[in-house]
């Protein structure tokens, strides 16, 4: 934790929020608002935009306000390695086969920690994919090919 | 008598053979998970959710709520023997349980959970049975008006007793209602904010965004901490509790079950407010209070039974007015959609089957749990002594291809590694996920109930106050909302959820 001028964690939750908000006021800019008697499919998104927006603008303001703790330093290691096995996984799953998906996505997700041993992680993950096989294509009839097509 | 025929229409239910199975399964994994720090019920039941399509809908919630229930019970045994909770419920545990494994009654602590976990989960069953039939008499006089104020209710409630700010929790309600609304407008038949993906014009599946925000984005804090080394150096002679420990205990384990009992049915209550509260009561109560910290068995039993009592009760507000407790059983209600069940007032009458048989399958489960948990224990023991370097990326293949086989879908898989990204940020960011469920799951529910009530009206607002149902329980909302603003309960409260 790091001290920091202002409140990091109420002025990103802030901005996040008046992020959202703002996007889902140009997204549905075209649809019907009606009034309350006929809502039209507007209406609603609207309306929650709105508060959201009023909650976004209250926190980013308490965050330039406020002098508190910053956040803690972001980690990109675990992180990206995470993110980059779902991705694979969601890449790779279809044309390549669950066997092969399984095996790169947990060797990618293994580099999330340096605890891990090369070997022991092969090993592993070659083991965790047969039972995913097993447990998913042929006990539980997911449909998705094992091998490459 | 009406209580009595339907708790045997419920056991007929859950002692036919296959749901006798789906429990057992539901229970040991849910004990497993119990055990092993670091994941959650939430995205345990979001993983498994894809795989009960193919069940009825009772055996499909009867496994679902026996994994929330098992892992009540699994956390208590992580936390008496390596003083680390299994789950944030049994946080509590881990003072006076572990306090007793050191003195060499580990297996006197583990019996005395167990029991008190059995007795409360037994009485919290006919709590439950009691406590259904005048609350879903009272729904079925529900309109479209008092659902939405009942529902705007369960909302506040949820956010105003659970962890974390409030205005922070309301914003992500919000949120959760905003991406409740993605998809084709049911009455107009327009697409909103689907950004032209085909995939989401059905709207978000709520699985992948759960075990994103839960489930990938914790592990990723978790990895940020440096790894401790749990040493499990635990022998455990006896199991069987001396009658002196029981005459002790048995106080205590009724005392919790009472208080967990009320506070679970509570919005928001569910599994962390009772056993914390219970421990305080007994602390109070005490002759000696010094000895609680000190392996006192009533600050084992008590909370135990207030924690088991809780998360079963934290069911009744899902099964008469389908309104969920917590995160938790908002992923139930999903699980009941997605089978094709509207949750909701009338939920008791057109599927008492499922409702009751579900009921008397918690007393079941709770046997089961009773008799297959001690015997088990040395496996227990070896699952703690599982790497996490080896556990998470098991944890993260099964959430990939546990999301794909929802709707055979790649694009939830990307849903979901979005959602892990954005999980990552809230928890450095401080903010509780919860909400945000609870958002999403009442989100359509809650626009189709309002469009109905200014239906019904003709736009006018004030119907929510003119009609009594309504008015008093948006009055219970303004008092809940008012009771925030004060400085004095606001003080009582940060103590009350200090961990």
């Amino acid at each position: 934790m790091t001290r920091s001028r202002i409140d990091l964690q109420d002025l990103l939750f802030g901005l996040f929020l008046v992020a959202v908000a703002a996007g889902t006021l140009v997204a549905t800019r075209n649809l019907t608002v009606g009034h309350a008697a006929d809502m039209g499919p507007g209406y609603m998104p609207r309306v929650v935009a709105l508060a959201l927006m009023g909650f976004g603008l209250f926190f980013t303001g308490r965050g330039l306000w406020r002098m508190r703790i910053g956040i803690a330093p972001v980690q990109l290691r675990p992180l990206l390695a995470i993110l980059a096995s779902v991705g694979v996984f969601a890449l790779t799953a279809e044309r390549l086969g669950l066997a092969i998906a399984s095996v790169v996505a947990v060797l990618l997700a293994s580099f999330a920690t340096r605890e891990g041993r090369l070997i022991e992680t092969i090993a592993f993950a070659i083991v965790l994919s047969g039972a995913a096989v097993l447990l998913f294509v042929k006990l539980l009839g997911l449909p998705i090919p094992i091998w490459p097509r | 008598m009406e209580l009595f025929n339907n708790l045997l229409m419920g056991l007929s239910t859950a002692l036919e053979l296959n749901n006798l199975l789906f429990c057992l399964i539901g229970v040991v994994i849910g004990t497993a998970i119990g055990v092993l720090p670091g994941i959650g019920p939430i995205p345990t039941v979001a993983l498994l959710l894809p795989f009960t399509f193919g069940l009825s809908p009772p055996s499909a919630m009867i496994m679902l709520a026996g994994i929330f229930y098992g892992a009540q019970y699994g956390g208590s045994t992580t936390a008496i023997l390596v003083n680390v909770p299994g789950e944030t419920s049994s946080v509590v545990t881990c003072i006076d349980g572990h306090e007793m494994a050191k003195q060499g009654k580990a297996g006197t602590a583990l019996a005395i959970a167990a029991i008190a976990s059995f007795f409360a989960g037994t009485t919290a069953t006919i709590v439950i049975a009691v406590l259904s039939v005048p609350l879903s008499m009272l729904a079925l006089k529900f309109t479209a008006v008092e659902y939405f104020s009942l529902l705007v209710l369960g909302l506040i409630a949820a956010v105003v007793l659970a962890h974390g700010s409030v205005a922070k929790s309301l914003a992500m309600v919000l949120l959760g209602l905003l991406l409740g609304l993605v998809g084709i407008d049911v009455s107009s038949g327009v697409a909103r904010m689907t950004f032209g993906i085909a995939a989401l014009s059905d709207g978000l599946d709520f699985v992948p965004i759960a075990m994103g925000l839960f489930g990938l984005g914790e592990i990723i804090a978790n990895l940020e901490r440096p790894s401790e080394r749990r040493v499990v150096s635990q022998s455990i002679r006896s199991l069987i509790p001396s009658r002196a420990d029981l005459r002790a205990a048995f106080p205590a384990m009724v005392r919790g079950t009472a208080l967990g009992s009320v506070l679970g049915v509570l919005p928001g209550g569910g599994a962390a407010l009772p056993p914390f509260s219970s421990y305080a009561l007994e602390k109070k109560l005490a002759r000696d209070p010094s000895r609680f910290g000190k392996g006192a068995i009533e600050g084992v039993a008590g909370p135990e039974a207030a924690n088991n009592a809780g998360a079963q009760t934290s069911f009744i507000p899902l099964l008469t007015l389908g309104i969920p407790a917590n995160a938790l059983m908002a992923l139930m209600i999903g699980a009941l959609m997605m089978q094709g069940i509207q949750p909701g007032p009338q939920i008791m009458t057109e599927q008492p089957k499922l409702v009751w048989g579900v009921i008397a399958s918690m007393w079941v489960g709770n046997l089961m749990l009773l008799v297959i948990n001690l015997p088990l224990i040395g496996l227990w023991v070896s699952m703690l002594k599982i790497p996490y370097r080896l556990l998470f990326p098991a944890i993260v293949l099964f959430c990939c291809i546990g999301t794909y086989g929802i709707a055979n879908s790649l694009f939830n898989v990307w849903l979901m590694m979005g959602c892990a990204l954005i999980g990552y940020f809230f928890i450095k960011i401080g903010v509780e996920p919860a909400p945000l469920l609870l958002g999403l799951v009442l989100g359509p529910q809650f626009e189709e109930n309002f469009r109905r009530a200014m239906l019904i009206a003709d736009g006018d607002f004030t119907v929510f106050l003119s009609r009594p149902i309504s008015a008093v329980i948006l009055g219970v909302v303004a008092v809940l909302l008012l009771a925030m603003l004060s400085p004095q309960i606001l003080k009582t409260r940060k103590q009350a959820l200090a961990e």
